[in-house]
């Protein structure tokens, strides 16, 4: 019996009839304006998932419509100006509001599950990136509506998207909402790296954490040091638009080639940046279908933060036709090549791993198949580009289109849909429909096989990339009709999915807490988790706890009547102290309008910004006013952090 | 039996009760410590972004300024860069009366830093006006102007965060026990003034190379 004598009114989670409270405790107030308040990781992961789905639909649409313009040569369904706003919108759309948001969206909803804690560690800042990042895309499409869409490129390159080239507010849409939404990552980012390094259950050790956590702590550090390259870039390129400074151009003593090693520093970490929690979620599904673990669990780790160091290597190969000195470019060719090695360790585990154990060829497990085809194509022609000589010849062709879509839908997007499927009922309480899944898989594979593997040979074919159409006698015409109607088979095989996931909430297929028979924590939880997580914070002794025959130990003495999580040391999840979490709050939403007001403002009136910067910092003290009566509370004395002072 | 597995041979843990720990988390066991640790690598980030991106100009140009352009003079910038360093004294004694949990001595030190920083920031704010190029002329005058401006909203967020830090700390809001936000506001501060350095040496040592 513990002695709670010096709290009158504290109700620690473990005493009898502390569910209700620690329920009220955890509650995400309902209703629509309770909705701007939540501050929850399971609700900001969950919306990041939902609008990073959306946003894939739209960019997916805006793909088909540049499809049906390349159905024929010389089509007159759009100009040459719609084309480029499209072709702009469809690859910002998937790269920055849809890959990474989806990715960051999983970690943000599984990560506290998965490590045994009931929030992230700020949770009021989760849901200022996500206010930021909705409105950063809303205020992207509303500018495609009204027709001053970006129009060069997702990468922008200079002098094409400088002041000069393009006038107008085009591409200031552009380095606004670029700038603006990475600190959206970047914020989830920290957030990330802080849950996983301090909020372990007990017990956890770093060589015990899944290895999907893993992959979300590698890809978290690679957006902290390759992101902010993309926003000083942005940011130089807005004030060579908005001020006329001179950093990308010729004239006045800039270089448009700066514009282009800042843009890739950041741009081809970020393809890593999509393809390492992928990967994590492969080696998650493989190890649950195969219900052993993953084999090599030390060099699968390894291998995924070598990617993540040696993807800073690499941005050079995507300028290899810029006339850069030839000594240098040998390095990233070397470099390039050099990724293979740990991608390589990890296949080989994935082999090891599904060798002589009995598969479930579950859904969840389908895309994984599909990931392993479509992610080789993609790295053989990757191997082939990272080829100076070759490079040069297939260069700005369709050829790169292949290899590029290969590379991201099969390291990325079949990997996520696996794991959509897979956590679907997790985070619904109910199971995916099977037959829809098996018809949406093979719809997406066979489609996106016929779309892509036939514009490799447009590319060597000569077709480049970014045209909005092409001439009768070029011979480009029935391969591209082609594409166009593989195209749309994809396009019907991802909306089978969508489909699926929005009627399967109705059809009574319960999933229980843990269908797959998983090992991670995240399935101790129940299905949907409660405003709690777990009813009581469990005590890890394994690097599988669910597989385990005992029972799961458990944390006592976290309070039930607020929101207290328990914090571990770094490397051995040793208990260290017990934090308390802030409740849910407007001040996330306001500072989001505030600082969005600031950067859509500098681009109409450049003294906005000052005005936004000032109106941010009043949301920020009211955001961090103490709310607690603070002022009557006796300061406890030292040694004495006893329950009922804090 | 053993278990063949490694991770299992470690200490089982039992039941952990957390009844006692303590609520005021003021170091590294605090979330906070860490999210500003986080906040500062990516600034650091984007501090090696602009510096890189001023040596790769630099070297770009056989003439650096431009000719008739003189190297911008030395002495202010430095002193300015004294004064903020030294404001990283009188932060550091802030946190120290707050240890001994004694709040005017950590009001006057805070105050005291903020009014170093807003020296500071008079100083830059003439040093614009006495730049020898405009922004708009070659990317030299952008580089100065940009960079330089970037710094100048740091020193202005890190002093009007420390104000409302200092108006918290005269309403006896921070003890020895609840002193986090000190903590991470003078991390913040000690980046802010330490950020300098090496824009410091590009901007006023490379054109005189």
């Amino acid at each position: 019996m513990k002695n709670h004598s010096q709290t009158e009114q504290a109700m620690f989670d473990d005493q009898e009839g502390s569910e209700p409270i620690l329920d009220k405790t955890w509650l995400s107030p309902p209703g629509f304006f309770g909705w701007f308040t939540h501050v929850n990781q399971r609700q900001i992961g969950f919306r990041f998932v939902v609008t990073s789905l959306i946003f894939f639909a739209l960019g997916g649409l805006l793909a088909l419509l540049m499809r049906l313009q390349l159905v024929q040569p010389e089509n007159t369904l759009m100009g040459a100006d719609f084309y480029h706003q499209i072709m702009t919108m469809h690859g910002t759309t998937m790269m920055f509001f849809f890959a990474v948001p989806a990715m960051e969206g999983l970690g943000i909803y599984l990560v506290p599950l998965m490590l045994g804690t009931r929030d992230m560690s700020f949770p009021r800042l989760n849901a200022f990136g996500y206010y930021v990042y909705l409105i950063a895309g809303i205020t992207l499409y509303i500018a495609l509506f009204l027709g001053m869409a970006p129009d060069t490129g997702w990468f922008s390159y200079v002098p094409l998207a400088g002041i000069d080239y393009s006038p107008g507010q085009g591409v200031s849409f552009w380095t606004t909402m670029i700038t603006f939404i990475e600190i959206s990552a970047l914020t989830a980012a920290v957030e990330l790296i802080v849950t996983i390094l301090k909020q372990r259950a007990p017990g956890m050790t770093l060589d015990r954490m899944p290895i999907f956590v893993w992959s979300i702590l590698v890809m978290s550090f690679m957006i902290v040091f390759a992101m902010p390259t993309v926003m000083v870039g942005s940011v130089l390129l807005a004030l060579d638009r908005t001020f006329e400074t001179q950093f990308f151009v010729a004239a006045g003593g800039g270089d448009p080639l700066l514009w282009q090693h800042l843009f890739w520093f950041f741009g081809h970490p970020e393809v890593y940046i999509i393809v390492v929690p992928a990967l994590g979620i492969v080696s998650t599904v493989i190890s649950t279908f195969c219900q052993r673990e993953v084999f090599g669990y030390t060099a699968v780790v390894l291998s995924m933060v070598t990617i993540g160091f040696v993807s800073f290597g690499l941005w050079v190969h995507h300028m290899f036709t810029t006339g850069l000195p030839h000594l240098g470019l040998s390095f990233f060719t070397a470099a390039s090549a050099m990724i293979a090695i740990p991608s390589g360790v990890q296949i080989f585990c994935w082999i090891a791993t599904l060798w002589g154990a009995k598969i479930k060829f579950n859904t969840p497990m389908l895309f994984i198949m599909g990931f392993f085809a479509v992610f080789v194509i993609g790295g053989l022609t990757g191997v082939m580009a990272a080829s100076i000589p070759f490079d040069m010849q297939a260069h700005d062709s369709y050829f790169v289109v292949a290899h590029l879509h290969y590379v991201l839908i099969g390291g990325a997007v079949l990997p996520f849909f696996a794991g959509l499927y897979y956590w679907y009922p997790k985070m619904t309480g109910s199971m995916l429909s099977e037959r829809l899944g098996r018809w949406s898989f093979w719809l997406i594979f066979i489609g996106l096989n016929l779309t892509f593997f036939p514009m490799h040979q447009l590319g060597l074919d000569g077709m480049p990339r970014r045209v909005y159409t092409y001439l009768h006698n070029m011979g480009w015409g029935e391969i591209n009709f082609f594409v166009t109607c593989a195209a749309f088979l994809m396009a019907f095989g991802f909306l089978l999915t969508f489909i699926n996931a929005l009627i399967s909430p109705y059809q009574s297929r319960s999933a229980g807490n843990n269908p797959w028979h998983a090992d991670t924590l995240e399935w101790w939880a129940e299905s949907p988790p409660r405003n709690f997580n777990f009813r009581h914070l469990p005590v890890i002794n394994s690097r599988t706890p669910l597989w385990q025959k005992a029972p799961l130990q458990k944390v006592t003495g976290i309070r039930a009547d607020r929101r207290e999580i328990i914090i571990t040391t770094l490397l051995d999840a040793k208990p260290q102290g017990v934090c308390i979490m802030p409740t849910p709050t407007y001040w996330p939403f306001i500072l989001a309008l505030t600082v969005g007001f600031g950067f859509l403002g500098f681009m109409f009136k450049p003294i906005l910004f000052v005005v936004g910067f000032f109106l941010s910092f009043f949301a920020i003290v009211g955001w961090l006013w103490p709310a607690r009566p603070w002022l009557h509370e006796q300061p406890p004395e030292d040694g004495h952090p006893v329950r009922g002072l804090q | 039996m053993r278990s063949p597995r490694n991770n299992e041979r470690k200490t089982a843990y039992e039941d952990v009760d957390v009844s006692n720990y303590s609520r005021h988390l003021n170091g590294h066991n605090a979330p906070i410590w860490w999210g500003i640790i986080g906040l500062i690598l990516i600034e650091l980030s984007v501090v090696s972004a602009f510096t890189v991106t001023y040596l790769y100009l630099y070297m770009q140009h056989g003439q650096w300024p431009p000719a008739d352009i003189p190297a911008p003079p030395l002495l202010i910038p430095t002193w300015s860069m004294l004064l903020m360093l030294f404001s990283c004294v009188t932060m550091y004694l802030a946190g120290k009366s707050i240890e001994k949990n004694q709040s005017w001595h950590f009001v006057i030190y805070t105050f005291a830093s903020v009014i170093m920083a807003s020296s500071v920031l008079w100083i830059r704010w003439l040093q614009f006006d006495n730049f020898d190029m405009r922004w708009d002329e070659h990317v030299y005058g952008s580089l100065l102007w940009t960079i330089s401006g970037f710094h100048f909203i740091h020193i202005v967020s890190a002093a009007i965060g420390t104000a409302a830090i200092g108006c918290f700390g005269m309403a006896g809001f921070y003890t020895k026990q609840r002193q986090i936000g000190v903590v991470v506001d003078t991390m913040y501060w000690n980046f802010v003034a330490f950020a300098w350095l090496p824009f410091y040496l590009v901007l006023y040592f490379f054109p005189r190379l």
